[in-house]
């Protein structure tokens, strides 16, 4: 046997004897072998097969493996794991509402559990099954006998140590011979068991170079670095276009933003010479008509987009209870909020003596804390908006002779009953939860 | 490893035939069905309510016992199409289990009268009135007709006598030949017979379960009864053998080894039924669209949320780790304690899916009593008398299948 590193102490000593190995050729032998064995009380011996032999377990009297025990231990750590990641990172550490579910939401979590219990389960049990096997082994004694490459093709192996306390020499000798072995000899260990100290030397430097990753690491995370990124996957980091902030090298201003191109009009931008419509003046004097006919069509229209674009705020009735306006009442009940002024109601004094022009002029270029609409609604669909106010403000100071005659007929026969809701800015009651200091 | 391993040239008639004890066990059955069937028309009468308690009562344990057959169906095809081993000597069991169905169609015939005629309680969609009015029924008509409905009874049915009579009598033929031959017969028809199964069973759980609420639906539901048929059967399968031994049948045949695959397999449909009972509900209570949530709605008021959880935790938590251990699958007592906890359990899943789609007094309350036992006891006495008597008739184990040698001498690692 030749050592890489040869030192005085392997070339001057005997090897030891690992134990006696017996080989058979075929399973019934070796089952019937294995329990002679087992029933002369050995502890310390195994047997090689090249297959799975059924009943050998039982044969050989092994005990249960733990491993059944140890793999549902990591299965229910895998539970107990998905569970925590998702609440810690979910409803703990960085609060996020996901599709409006609760932080902490069972069904949802319930996938990853799923996976990270099998996960755990099945690499515990590959990993375990290989701990128990005492896997990778890199060296064993039998090794050294030819014939044991028989052990994965066609024969089957009992080996019984010599450190087995019932060993003797002669009558475990005497035990195997008598189950009619094909084979029966000693096995020499010449290693004692021991792995030689080159085979160290690549683990330790490997062991330093695996300390270079996490070192780095350590180190970006704890210094600031003025050079950009490293990009270790390109994706599309790199593109042949203009950003809008960025500087341009061909433009002599440097810049890469353009200002509009002088003569030119942008698409939807040609306002026609009709100032009523695009200003809500006429003749600098604000419009107190509307710039076109007004139709059921159009009030429809207002009212469609009324409601996408006013009523959050404004509410659908225009009285400023839009949900908008009453979570920032509840974030001010619950002093969550100190800067909140309310929407106006539109049908208030003060908006109800406006000329449609003012109104118009307000959705386009907005009012206090309004913003204004003019790139979000074209000029047609403010005025229908405005029509529309102007029914809203109708119909919430109308009176018995504004109704038809039929829907009074309606009206008048049935009863109803007049509830309070939460609207008007009525300051709502701080809700029982929230906690006084913001 | 038993040292006594049988070979199938050493069974003998006792092994293989009913005892006279066991048989005596058909007439109390038969006795007990007819009383349960009786009881359960004069309490259903005696409700007042146009017979619609009945319906439910009645539908629910209905279901429930085909289910116990269209899973033995489901295992006897399928030990055919993977030239399964293990199973032969548990097969003929099944074969019975599956050859109930002619006795489930006719047993049909109460709910056929009572469904099909006003007021139309059980299978809304029946009402012409509703077919014009409500939007959904309307849209679906073309489906859910009284003629067409009766067309696809009657190809389930069909079909599934079809299957279990030719599988039960060519395994009984091969009983007198032995001839290897009718074993690939048995093979190369159940190939395009799993495929007929497959989409049997799911149009069936839309037909009789599914239409129960016709606003709603659910692509996987026909997996879910499939998965809960099948689990029912295991779990009936293992008392089934059990029982026989206990009379003295198939003592040294049916080994721990069989009840541990038939274990296996019960534990495996336990968790199949938990995954895509939970994969249903899980997107249905993410997307949150009211039109999907409605049946999970109407289960989680009141009774109807206990009963949810019951199934969470009777229905698959528990079982899942009761059945996990290898020995509680060897050893018979413990099986069959699963056993008869699960054939609870499926009745329970059943009851689940049927009844909370109904209102009983304009409320929806977990409604179960003496009407529902008389039902039980009315379909099963009758469902377990004929399985006796057909196990009476026939030798327990297909004495001559090519197969039954391996199957006794079966070893799990």
């Amino acid at each position: 046997m030749h050592d890489a590193v040869m030192t005085n102490h392997t070339a001057a000593k005997a090897p030891t004897l690992y134990g006696v190995v017996a080989e058979y050729d075929t399973e019934q032998k070796l089952l019937e072998a294995s329990r002679q064995v087992r029933d002369a009380g050995y502890t310390r011996w195994d047997t090689h097969t090249p297959y799975p032999v059924h009943g050998l377990d039982e044969a050989m009297g092994n005990p249960q493996p733990v491993l059944p025990f140890v793999v549902f231990g990591a299965g229910l750590t895998g539970t107990l794991v998905a569970l925590g990641l998702q609440t810690f990172t979910n409803a703990i550490d960085y609060q996020f509402v996901v599709s409006g579910k609760p932080l902490v939401s069972l069904p949802a979590n319930i996938p990853i559990v799923f996976e990270l219990t099998v996960l755990f389960s099945a690499l515990t049990a590959f990993g375990g099954m290989l701990a128990f096997n005492g896997l990778p082994m890199l060296y064993h004694p039998l090794f050294n006998l030819p014939r044991f490459a028989r052990a994965t093709a066609d024969r089957f192996f009992i080996a019984i140590e010599a450190a087995d306390p019932k060993y003797d020499v002669k009558n475990t000798r005497k035990l195997l011979s008598a189950t009619n072995p094909s084979a029966l000899e000693d096995c020499y260990d010449p290693q004692d068991g021991k792995i030689p100290f080159a085979f160290y030397v690549p683990g330790v430097i490997a062991a330093c170079f695996a300390l270079i990753p996490p070192a780095i690491v350590y180190k970006m995370r704890n210094t600031r670095s003025p050079d950009p990124k490293i990009h270790l996957v390109l994706d599309m980091d790199f593109q042949n276009k203009y950003k809008a902030q960025s500087s341009s090298a061909f433009f002599a201003d440097g810049k890469t933003s353009r200002p509009q191109v002088g003569g030119t009009v942008a698409r939807g931008q040609l306002h026609d010479a009709n100032e009523h419509l695009h200003t809500g003046k006429i003749d600098g004097k604000w419009a107190t008509t509307f710039p076109f006919e007004v139709t059921e069509e159009r009030m429809k229209r207002g009212q469609e987009r009324f409601g996408i674009y006013c009523a959050a705020c404004h509410g659908y009735s225009g009285k400023g209870d839009g949900m908008v306006a009453r979570r920032a009442d509840q974030l001010m009940a619950d002093k969550k909020e100190s800067d909140w002024v309310a929407p106006t109601n539109l049908n208030n004094e003060s908006v109800a003596k406006q000329t449609h022009g003012e109104l118009y002029n307000t959705a386009t270029h907005g009012i206090r804390n309004m913003a204004g609409y003019a790139s979000q609604i074209s000029d047609e669909d403010r005025w229908n908006i405005i029509l529309y106010v102007r029914a809203l403000q109708r119909s919430n100071n109308a009176r018995e002779k504004d109704v038809p005659p039929e829907e009074l007929a309606k009206l008048t026969a049935q009863e109803f009953t007049i509830t309070n809701g939460p609207g008007l800015h009525q300051r709502p009651e701080a809700t029982p939860a929230a906690a006084p200091a913001k | 490893m038993s040292a006594h391993t049988v070979d199938s040239s050493s069974l003998t008639e006792t092994d293989v035939r009913l005892s006279a004890t066991t048989s005596k066990g058909m007439g109390i059955a038969a006795a007990a069905g007819v009383v349960g069937l009786i009881a359960a028309f004069a309490l259903g009468g005696a409700q007042g309510d146009k017979w619609k308690s009945f319906l439910l009562a009645y539908h629910t344990a209905y279901i429930y016992f085909i289910s116990l057959s269209l899973g033995a169906l489901f295992f006897v095809i399928i030990q055919h199409l993977v030239k399964a081993g293990w199973s032969v000597v548990v097969r003929r069991l099944a074969e019975i289990i599956a050859a109930n169905i002619p006795l489930m169609a006719l047993l049909f015939l109460p709910t056929a009268i009572f469904a099909f005629q006003a007021p139309y309680d059980l299978f809304i969609w029946l009402d012409l009135e509703k077919q014009k009015t409500d939007h959904l029924i309307h849209a679906k008509h073309a489906y859910l007709n009284q003629g067409f409905f009766i067309v696809r009874l009657l190809i389930y049915f069909g079909a599934w006598s079809a299957l279990s009579w030719f599988f039960l009598s060519t395994s009984l033929k091969q009983d007198q030949s032995g001839d290897p031959k009718l074993t690939l017969l048995m093979k190369n028809v159940s190939a395009p017979a799993i495929l007929v199964f497959g989409l049997t069973i799911t149009f069936f759980a839309f037909d009789m379960l599914m239409s129960l609420n016709p606003h709603w639906f659910s692509t996987i539901f026909g997996v879910c009864f499939f998965a809960g048929s099948a689990m029912g059967f295991f779990a009936l399968l293992a008392l089934f053998a059990r029982r026989v031994q206990k009379g003295g049948q198939l003592k040294n045949v049916v080994t721990p080894e069989h009840y541990h695959d038939i274990g296996k397999l019960l534990f495996a449909f336990v968790f199949f039924w938990g995954y895509v009972n939970f994969s249903q509900f899980m997107l249905i209570w993410y997307a949150n669209i009211p039109e999907e949530t409605i049946y999970y709605q109407h289960r989680a008021v009141g009774g109807w949320f206990a009963i949810g959880m019951l199934l969470l935790f009777g229905h698959f938590l528990i079982p899942f780790v009761g059945l996990l251990s290898r020995y509680a699958k060897r050893i018979p007592q413990i099986l069959c304690f699963w056993g008869v906890w699960l054939l609870i359990a499926h009745y329970f899943d059943i009851l689940y899916l049927v009844k909370p789609n109904f209102e009983m007094n304009g409320e929806r309350y977990v409604s179960l009593g003496l009407l529902d036992i008389a039902c039980l006891l009315g379909i099963g006495g009758l469902y377990v008398a004929n399985l006796l008597r057909m196990a009476a008739k026939h030798p327990l184990v297909p004495v001559k299948d090519p197969r039954l040698d391996e199957s006794l001498a079966f070893h799990n690692i």
